[in-house]
């Protein structure tokens, strides 16, 4: 009657990096509760070094082999431990850039730790999980924390505001999102993503149903990553929220919704190239030219990072658009290439936002605003943060000594290689991208012409002061940035092993 | 260019299957604002309709209590605290909608069921910890 259970074998190394996280959780709730009102500053150094101490067992696992539980639904692959790597460094640095802005507001230091934590858990999950029910748990498992801490500056009206958006868009994009999975579950009867991948491939469901349920799930997917036209919430919520949040939902968060969209297209619904390609293609298209339309316009750096963010969501979409084009080729490697750019792109990606945001806090500490003429003659007053946004904006706009263009490269290669395969859609990609990096250089250099320029008016300012800890943010980012821009083998040999779709499938 | 002919065969294909594919998309994407249509214009027939012209019943400016008719003056004081009570039972009650299940089946798990069962009410516990220290359990 009953069949016997059998208990699933844990493998205690592959989840060492959650188990240390879930310990600084613990460690960090408890010392909350029992300490003074005076002693919060602890609570940062506690998160801190749960973040790094979850770095040693990356590393042992990164010597390791790949490693999988619970029959393939949980995988420790290249690829996890690079991204879950990322998303604990993403973690760090958001800690560094709030100690002072959460401790001087006086904005419950305890939880805000605890709430940065359990997202950060959220994301390293969704970099494993290759189930739907996995990704749906990791995805809200990363994506509550984030409700709570745009609206973590209670008496202001805007952060209200943020955390309200936040959470109505993202409960919304959840319902549909769970939609398309329940169809998906219906066609197949399966959640392992390889499963699902199979089933399709048998032909059995019928093609209608199949374009729909995928549909939902992208459309699901394209509100995490603030894709047009899904992007509304987007700049509200950046501009509203506290910044070192705006920093962790723009770069951590984003980056996750991307993991989440990598898992599912590439590994169940790679076969479907056909309705991948018509929803992706125009959804890469509208996403980075309105992106970049609209941010012209803005005069507020904060939503003009936001918008740019949007416009980047469209260049990272256009691997995965493009990825159907090599599958279809039959050339699996190359299909995987296409997700390794776009892991390569995330981390650079990752390094600009983070530094940009980090940077705008320092400034807002003097001026307390985010209007961008509010930055004019930083390179009077504040010279070294002003090369530092000037190295992250141009690393934006692919200027070469900046890491941004080697990111911008691959994905320009992508699409090059996928248009030569026949297919118009990836020369068209590429066309845009193009078109879009111009319109793009414009308002980053825009920005960097104004911290250059001073008033002749303007009194001569005191030199701007920023604590150790926002300055270490700044360091590290703009190093890896310059580095990653002069050595690019530096992530793309790290990316090398890195597969999505063969380790997943076995194709 | 010989193989064109095949290749333009197989293009129209493609394209009729691309036609009905997207054609469900496009029909449920209808099917969906007709729904709201529809159910809005339901709404509109069966609800009382004031007439051109007309004013609202004063019912429609009573607030809505559930079904219960409105007692008391508006700025009556209520009992805030209950909902920190509120979300501490939802958190036990969540506990048990996974122990019952697991206790009925436990001599099948085993120790693994114990030490699993174990790690999950320790980390609900520690919300208990918290709210314990944050003075929630004090009726003040």
């Amino acid at each position: 009657m009953d069949a016997p259970f059998v208990t699933p074998t844990l493998d205690y190394h592959a989840l060492a990096p959650e188990i240390v996280l879930v310990g600084a959780l613990a460690a960090l709730i408890l010392y909350d509760v029992f300490s003074s009102e005076l002693n919060k500053r602890v609570t940062a150094a506690i998160a801190q070094l749960g973040l790094l101490g979850a770095i040693v067992p990356i590393l042992t696992l990164w010597a390791g082999d790949p490693r999988s539980m619970f029959d393939g639904a949980y995988a420790v692959d290249k690829y996890a431990i690079i991204l879950k790597g990322l998303f604990l460094a993403a973690g760090y640095l958001v800690v560094l850039i709030s100690v002072h802005y959460i401790g001087e507001g006086d904005y419950w230091e305890g939880e805000y730790y605890t709430l940065l934590l359990s997202s950060v858990l959220g994301m390293m999950l969704m970099a494993s999980a290759r189930d739907l029910i996995s990704v749906f748990v990791a995805l809200e498992v990363l994506s509550i924390p984030g409700y709570m801490l745009a609206a973590w500056r209670k008496r202001d009206l805007a952060s209200g505001e943020a955390g309200v958006k936040y959470y109505l868009m993202g409960v919304f994009a959840t319902a549909v999102l769970l939609y398309g999975m329940s169809l998906v579950y219906g066609l197949t009867g399966q959640t392992q993503l390889r499963a699902i991948a199979d089933a399709f491939a048998s032909g059995q469901a019928p093609k209608p149903v199949l374009s729909l349920a995928i549909v939902f799930v992208l459309v699901g997917f394209a509100f995490k990553v603030s894709a047009v036209p899904f992007h509304t919430w987007a700049p509200d919520t950046y501009e509203g929220a506290p910044t070192p949040v705006t920093a962790f939902l723009a770069v951590a968060s984003k980056t996750a919704g991307f993991v989440a969209l990598m898992n599912v297209v590439a590994v169940a619904f790679h076969g479907q190239t056909d309705v991948l390609r018509w929803m992706l293609v125009p959804l890469a298209a509208i996403t980075m030219t309105v992106g970049n339309l609209i941010a012209v316009r803005q005069t507020n750096i904060i939503r003009m990072l936001a918008y740019s963010g949007v416009a980047q969501a469209g260049y990272m979409l256009c691997p995965l658009a493009v990825m159907g084009t090599f599958v279809k080729a039959n050339d699996m490697a190359a299909a995987d290439n296409s997700v390794r750019t776009l892991l390569v792109y995330l981390i650079i990606y990752a390094a600009m936002n983070l530094g940009g945001f980090a940077v705008v806090i320092a400034v807002a500490r003097r001026t307390g605003s985010g209007e961008i003429s509010s930055m004019r003659g930083m390179f009077q007053w504040a010279p070294g943060m002003m090369m530092a946004l000037a190295i992250f904006l141009g690393g934006f706009a692919g200027i070469p000594p900046a890491g941004g263009w080697f990111g911008k490269f691959a994905i320009f290669k992508t699409t090059m290689d996928a248009g030569a395969l026949n297919d118009g859609a990836g020369y068209f990609l590429a066309f845009l991208i193009g078109i879009n990096s111009v319109i793009a250089a414009f308002y980053y250099v825009r920005v960097i012409w104004t911290m250059v320029s001073g008033n002749e008016g303007d009194l001569p300012q005191a030199p701007l002061k920023s604590p150790a800890a926002l300055r270490a943010a700044v360091f590290i980012t703009a190093v890896a940035v310059v580095a990653i821009g002069v050595v690019p083998t530096l992530v793309s040999h790290i990316t090398d092993n890195a597969t999505l779709i063969a380790a997943a499938t076995g194709r | 260019m010989s193989g064109s002919g095949a290749q333009a065969a197989h293009t129209a294909m493609d394209y009729s299957d691309f036609l009905r594919q997207w054609l469900t998309v496009v029909i449920f994407g209808f099917l969906a604002l007709g729904m709201v249509g529809f159910m809005l214009g339901v709404g509109s027939l069966l609800r009382p309709n004031p007439g051109k012209g007309g004013t609202y019943q004063g019912q429609k400016y009573l607030t809505y209590e559930s079904g219960v008719d409105p007692a008391g003056f508006l700025w009556s004081q209520t009992q805030v605290r209950y909902y920190v009570f509120a979300l501490l039972f939802v958190m036990f009650d969540v506990e048990a909608v996974f122990i019952f299940p697991w206790a009925t089946e436990l001599e099948r798990y085993g120790t693994f069921g114990l030490i699993e069962m174990f790690v999950f009410i320790v980390l609900l516990a520690l919300g208990l910890v918290y709210a314990w220290r944050k003075k929630v359990l004090q009726w003040l």
